[in-house]
């Protein structure tokens, strides 16, 4: 680059901001700066990070993430591609961890993308996944139970870390009770801040999740059994077979998007409904007409994944901006979904609102493939909640919150007291066991195109 | 009212079906809408209004 392309840069990016997503700042002050996004820049140059677009208004959002001719996901691990750095920003320095983390089709484009979405669709359509409710509803009991006469639960420790975290393990074709080796190390990866201390600790522990994940995928291969890792093991794709490192990519999606969203909705709704027990009881009242209104709101206000990273593919101008080839850009669903241009109230959440068009799972080719998962476990865990202990109070000294909220906004702790009443039943433990054994012989993590059914749970 | 849906822009987000279920059915394999039929009775234009109106996608299409 000569003296007069910087100089060229340094003009067409702006309007120019300096916001750290990494920083405090953006976790404590987000809405304001939502507003003053919206209202002066919802195209902004956020001069962090080696420099990005940062894209907070909604219609821009919108306008943008459509454009597969000018937005590429990919995450050029291997050097044999265009070099690109996929949807992380900042992305991971140190190459072998930057391939460690590679985060599978979300990080490829057309049509190998397409390639394993087709391989996994029948997996997680909202048919598939209505087989798995008897089994959400018997983990949900069970973490309840095993609280239950006590009078007090860690929401997140208790709840909303398991029942995801379960159902993943069943869908994917792994042993269930192996939800507590992966559980950590996918909340860690996304609340560490990439300025903190603890960041190559962090780093390394994601390094050792991924040979874990190798190791399942050697398993799967030996003992093939039903599930999405078998798919992801018998797919075409690009005309051939994914390896083994794409194998890993893959699952670090499907256990990074499995784990940690669900589980930091919920925590969030349930810390609103304790600060708001009018609202609570107007959705325990009329659940059934609430229910999904709701639901789609809790996703607009909280946005568990907060954005994704993109790269230009060539110079345009949009929106009055010019776009070089190579430039990073950031997509803000969770400002997007604050934009008063499309939401009425936008910082408020109506647990009824209407016409709730949010980008929670992203929007276009990349939305997310989990997202009837999400729905149905987030209300299975609600509804229980609602129904077993309604009058739950969250401590607010000891709700905490993701130091960093880069890229998912979720609570670690969400701890709270409640009026104790009698188990149904047994154990967390114990219910793994049982449901591991239905999971083996009715084969439920097969494909709905093979396997209509529902699941059915002996009483 | 006319209605369908542009399967080139749908992406499976579901909204449609929560507003209506009646009026828009998904696919058992990938979770992607289709109208079930193309003709909306009046008692049904306000639902399949806010139906279009909640797509993220917009790929709902009314005449």
């Amino acid at each position: 680059m000569t003296t007069d392309d910087v100089r060229v840069r340094d003009v067409e990016h702006k309007p120019k901001i300096e916001l750290n997503r990494h920083s405090l700042a953006y976790r404590d002050d987000f809405e304001p700066w939502a507003n003053r996004l919206h209202a002066e820049a919802p195209i902004a140059w956020n001069a962090t990070h080696g420099g990005y677009w940062f894209i907070s208004g909604n219609q821009e959002v919108f306008d943008l993430v459509r454009r597969a001719d000018l937005l590429s996901n990919e995450n050029d691990v291997r050097g044999d591609k265009r070099g690109y750095y996929g949807i992380n920003i900042p992305h991971d320095e140190d190459p072998e961890t930057r391939r460690g983390r590679f985060s599978g089709f979300l990080e490829l484009d057309p049509p190998e993308q397409r390639h394993y979405r087709n391989a996994l669709n029948p997996y997680l359509s909202p048919a598939a996944v209505a087989r798995w409710q008897s089994v959400a509803d018997e983990i949900t009991r069970a973490s309840l139970d095993e609280v239950i006469e006590s009078g007090r639960i860690d929401f997140v420790d208790d709840l909303a870390n398991i029942v995801p975290a379960v159902l993943t393990m069943a869908m994917l074709g792994l042993p269930l009770k192996d939800w507590v080796v992966y559980c950590e190390p996918a909340h860690a990866t996304v609340y560490t801040s990439a300025d903190s201390p603890d960041w190559p600790r962090v780093q390394q522990q994601a390094i050792l999740m991924g040979q874990q994940l190798y190791g399942s995928v050697q398993e799967a291969r030996r003992n093939p059994r039903p599930g999405m890792l078998d798919a992801l093991i018998n797919a075409e794709i690009a005309g051939g077979k994914a390896d083994d490192e794409a194998i890993v990519g893959a699952m670090i999606l499907l256990i990074g998007g499995g784990f940690d969203t669900t589980t930091s909705l919920t925590a969030n709704a349930l810390a609103w409904l304790s600060a708001h027990p009018d609202q609570r009881e107007w959705l325990i009242r009329d659940w059934d007409t609430l229910r999904d209104s709701a639901t789609e709101e809790f996703l607009r206000f909280y946005t568990p994944a907060q954005g994704d990273g993109r790269t230009v593919t060539q110079d345009v101008e949009m929106h009055g901006t010019r776009f070089r080839e190579r430039d990073r850009l950031w997509l803000s669903w969770a400002m997007a979904n604050r934009d008063e241009r499309m939401f009425e109230d936008p910082h408020t959440i109506h647990l009824d609102r209407r016409g709730n068009r949010h980008s929670s799972f992203g929007l276009g080719i990349h939305r997310c493939i989990g997202s009837n998962v999400a729905r149905a476990t987030f209300k299975t865990m609600l509804k229980a909640v609602l129904d077993r202990i309604p009058d739950f109070v969250c401590d607010p000294d000891g709700a905490v919150r993701y130091e960093s909220t880069h890229f998912i906004n979720g609570m670690q702790h969400l701890p709270a007291t409640f009026t104790p009443s009698a188990r149904r039943g047994p154990g967390v433990e114990e219910t793994i066991e049982k449901l591991q054994r239905i999971c083996d012989e009715q084969e439920l993590a097969a494909p709905v195109t093979v396997r209509k059914q529902r699941a059915k749970l002996a009483d | 009212m006319k209605v369908r849906v542009d399967g080139s822009i749908c992406q499976g987000h579901t909204l449609c079906a929560m507003t209506a279920p009646d009026v828009f059915e998904l696919s058992e394999v990938d979770g992607h809408a289709s109208a079930v039929s193309e003709d909306v009775p009046s008692a049904r234009e306000a639902a399949v209004r806010e139906a279009a109106r909640s797509c993220p996608e917009q790929a709902i299409v009314l005449s």
